[in-house]
């Protein structure tokens, strides 16, 4: 699996909440030809219970068609409201691009 | 942080004011010196519980007053204290699924956590520690 073909990356930054939930709903969509997705997270600033949920709800469907999601999250307060929700083990949170991307490729041949 | 310091903000119960009433309480927080991280919980829990009454407060409320109010305070203990409080009602829920996150969360934060539904919705939390004691 490489990069720009099979792997689907979606990017949001800034602030992910209640305000832009609909704008987080559009940007969590997959197409058919994805095989797994790589959410950079990098530059988001914060983010809330709202914004979980839609990130859960995309993590469980993509995991029920068997496509593996891999977050990139470098900022303190988005790291540590996925705790204080009780979600760290609902996700695979890399903190840097490549680990999340060797992730992927590990998935793909597992 | 000084004692007796307060914010006091009353807004729309709408989306769009949610992250303004953060930065806001954020502003207040840094001018008083708390260090970022208790910054960011302490805003974390409040976006949490004003999250909550967008959401919640006014859906079977036919108030035509739809807003919040936010009221975060100093003592002379160096505790916080933030209210959040609405004119809506209480919605009382079985807890389902992939729902339910931001009281946890506030739960998680919080070193108090009071919710009064007697007239409209009061969340008072209150944050305590090191970070909020008054800085010489």
């Amino acid at each position: 699996m490489s990069d720009g073909e099979s792997i689907k990356t979606i990017r949001l930054g800034g602030e992910l909440e209640i305000g832009r939930k609909d704008e987080i709903r559009t940007a969590l969509q997959r197409s058919g030809s994805d095989r797994a997705v790589l959410l950079d997270l990098s530059d988001v600033t914060y983010a809330d219970s709202v914004a979980l949920t839609e990130l859960l709800r995309f993590c469980v469907s993509s995991s029920h068609d068997a496509i593996p999601v891999a977050l990139v999250v470098r900022t303190p307060q988005f790291a540590r409201v996925v705790q204080y929700a009780g979600l760290a083990g609902a996700f695979k949170i890399f903190g840097d691009r490549d680990a999340a991307l060797a992730y992927l490729a590990r998935s793909d041949t597992e | 942080m000084k004692p007796g310091s307060e914010l006091r903000l009353y807004c729309p119960a709408q989306s769009q004011y949610v992250a303004p009433i953060r930065h806001a309480l954020a502003a207040f927080l840094e001018a008083l010196q708390v260090d970022p991280g208790a910054r960011d919980d302490v805003t974390t829990a409040t976006g949490e519980a004003l999250a909550n009454v967008v959401e919640h407060a006014y859906v079977r409320s036919s108030s035509k007053t739809r807003d919040v109010q936010l009221l975060a305070r100093i003592d002379r203990g160096g505790r916080l204290s933030v209210y959040v409080s609405d004119r809506g009602s209480f919605i009382r829920r079985k807890p389902l699924p992939g729902r339910g996150f931001g009281l946890r969360i506030i739960r998680a934060i919080a070193q108090q956590l009071r919710i009064d539904t007697t007239r409209g919705t009061c969340v008072s939390m209150t944050f305590e520690g090191p970070a909020f004691l008054e800085k010489r």
